[in-house]
């Protein structure tokens, strides 16, 4: 275990990205996103949910993952094995973390998504432990920890003047000896503030659902009038799905100049009224209570039900966010407490 | 606040009784002090939902238009900024007037929860309500009373407004209008308009490059009412859905451009993106160029006449090029 003075945490950022691409929170315009990281940036080190959830540097919201010619001969440029420059990331969340392993079972399942593989390789990821969770933060209802990151690389903890880093992985290992010279070893005191501080991030949440059972519950409600009534306030934006770190749908698109042109990997929205629409013109989903349905479905039924665990990681952006409160907290709570249909 | 509530419930409950209609569109409360969602009201059981607070901002015009069309007649309440969309939709051909019962409710202004946050812990605060010019705000059962002034949204700070345009029942008294709302209108424009072209560009660059493209900003908008988006279809598809800037830029000039002459200023758009982008500066911008050039119109008030760009007159500066 390692640390270092917050008042040096700039000199630590700096060394780190003259290794490889670094960024870290930042507010601008009143909006916290990941940024690259610059010297004269400020990092910002307590917000819990940035707008943009990291799951972007593995599955970018735009991704061109061919390119051709025709003017000439045929010349097509593929992306997929180029992708991942070497990576860090300072800073994410312990949900947002944990819904990198969500995404891992998506894309690096069979068959495995190699432009996301490069990128997951590449990419070394510095967690940083909440300290007080927001109003909206549920995570603790999916048995995640405030303070840990069991997925991250290094989990580095704010113990008020310093930060304690420790490594996690051989990634993270390799990362912290980068810094030698710099960090310092962490005393056994370190360790009891990162453990103190452990504690009391699991403390202070006023938000918490309980999941048990919604899955086999969501089995027999497909055709419950309980859609019918939950849809009518969604206004079909496609906020809830992009703010939301698990969500993982894309769509392909051609674009084209005649002769040259590039096919694009987008992020797609289950609220879309193209979404799954087929090129003869049928789409399986035809109203906005079907997309509602999908989405709720596919989170708390369809992926637990396939990979284990519900899609959900109670990061609260979607609760936040939403203009008109339509969010997965509220649908838990209605179908768990749900006797049946409704 | 609490009479209000009840006169809404008392109005809803009578007319679902009557069978003037068969829903009410209102507004309820939800898990969090900050929440009030629309509430679609379709039984006398279910009006004791219906509340007044703080935070019942969301315009639940738009709702008129597919999903209640299962229902004969449907009362709606509405604040001054809603009303102006009713209006919205009858001059665009969307709304059958006779299909809805429009009760008013004048609107002193709702507050911004993110101000609040700023100045009061989130997770103590238990219930917001206002009385009078004050907001008070229940933290951990101890009552804070603060200005209503200084957390209220900004678009409410600037209504002009706040009393309904169009209604058949108003519920309580009107409300007077805030002092300097006319010359605070333009007041970003003008600061916009004296920047130099390079700082208006990455200005709006960099607001436009937090755009995620979840066309929340025209989903809430009851000026943007086209049965079938043009940005919605898929072939030929007009919008490519890579999110690139020439794309961003595309579709929000264009929203822009559509509702221009026909925005009524309700400031929903700028409220409700996720991403903070200042749309209701474009939409501003293009009513102030608007005004100028074909003089001075508010849309939303009279659902009878036509929008300065769905017209023309002889004398408008532009000539009728007919090549």
């Amino acid at each position: 275990m390692k640390k270092i003075a917050k008042s040096q945490l700039s000199k630590m950022l700096s060394m780190l990205s003259a290794e490889a691409k670094l960024y870290v929170p930042v507010a601008s315009d009143g909006v916290v996103n990941f940024a690259p990281w610059q010297e004269d940036v400020e990092v910002d080190l307590t917000t819990i949910n940035v707008f943009v959830p990291p799951k972007k540097f593995f599955f970018p919201q735009t991704e061109a993952v061919l390119r051709y010619d025709i003017s000439d001969e045929l010349e097509i440029e593929d992306f997929a094995c180029k992708a991942g420059d070497k990576t860090i990331l300072f800073g994410v969340r312990p949900c947002d973390v944990s819904s990198f392993a969500m995404m891992d079972k998506v894309y690096l399942g069979d068959p495995v998504d190699i432009a996301y593989r490069q990128r997951r390789e590449n990419t070394t990821v510095i967690a940083m432990g909440c300290k007080s969770p927001d109003e909206t933060c549920f995570c603790t209802s999916f048995d995640l920890e405030p303070g840990k990151a069991p997925g991250a690389d290094v989990l580095a903890t704010d113990t008020g003047e310093e930060i304690v880093l420790s490594a996690q992985t051989t990634k993270g290992e390799e990362l912290l000896t980068q810094l030698n010279g710099l960090i310092q070893e962490a005393t056994s005191g370190d360790e009891n503030k990162v453990k103190d501080a452990q504690e009391q991030a699991k403390e202070g949440y006023t938000t918490s659902v309980n999941v048990q059972g919604v899955m086999e519950k969501l089995d027999g409600m497909f055709e419950d009038f309980y859609w019918d009534r939950l849809h009518k306030r969604c206004i079909a934006c496609g906020t809830c799905t992009f703010v939301c770190p698990t969500c993982h749908c894309f769509d392909m698109q051609e674009y084209s100049t005649g002769s040259r042109g590039e096919r694009i990997r987008c992020w797609d929205s289950c609220m879309y009224s193209d979404f799954t629409l087929m090129g003869h013109g049928h789409n399986p989903r035809p109203t906005q209570k079907e997309r509602v349905r999908q989405r709720f479905m596919h989170k708390l039924n369809y992926f637990p039900h396939q990979h284990g665990d519900y899609a959900c990681v109670g990061c609260g952006r979607c609760v936040r966010k939403c203009p008109v409160n339509l969010d997965i907290l509220e649908v838990i709570q209605e179908i768990g407490g749900a006797a049946g249909g409704m | 606040m609490k009479e209000c509530s009840e006169k809404m419930r008392k109005v809803a409950s009578d007319a679902l009784q009557k069978q003037e209609v068969t829903a009410v569109l209102g507004w309820r409360k939800k898990d969090f002090w900050w929440q009030s969602p629309v509430a679609f009201i379709e039984s006398v059981d279910d009006v004791d939902q219906l509340v007044w607070d703080p935070f019942t901002v969301f315009n639940p015009v738009k709702y008129l238009l597919e999903d209640y069309d299962c229902h004969d007649k449907v009362g709606i309440f509405v604040k001054g900024c809603d009303s102006r969309g009713i209006n919205r939709l009858i001059q665009d051909k969307r709304l059958d007037r006779d299909r809805v019962v429009v009760y008013g409710v004048p609107c002193e202004g709702k507050a911004d929860a993110d101000k609040i946050r700023a100045s009061f812990a989130s997770k103590k605060i238990k219930k917001v309500t206002i009385d009078g010019d004050s907001l008070i705000i229940d933290v951990d059962g101890k009552e804070e009373r603060v200005a209503a002034e200084e957390y209220l949204l900004d678009k409410c700070l600037t209504c002009r407004y706040p009393n309904p345009v169009v209604s058949d029942k108003l519920i309580w008294e009107e409300v007077p209008v805030r002092k300097g709302v006319n010359e605070a209108r333009f007041a970003r424009i003008d600061n916009m308009e004296k920047k130099e072209l390079e700082e208006r560009f990455s200005y709006w660059s960099r607001q436009m490059d937090r755009c995620i493209r979840c066309f929340a900003c025209r989903n809430t908008c009851p000026a943007c009412n086209c049965r079938v988006c043009i940005f919605d279809q898929a072939e030929p598809r007009w919008l490519g859905k890579a999110n690139d800037m020439g794309d961003t830029l595309n579709y929000h000039i264009i929203r822009a451009f559509h509702v221009a002459g026909r925005c009524f200023e309700c400031g929903e758009c700028e409220r409700i993106c996720p991403a903070g982008i200042p749309l209701q500066e474009l939409n501003r911008k293009l009513i102030k160029d608007l005004d100028e050039f074909f003089g001075e119109y508010e849309a939303g008030l009279d659902p009878e006449d036509n929008p300065p760009l769905g017209t023309y007159r002889g004398e408008d500066p532009a000539g009728f090029d007919e090549s």
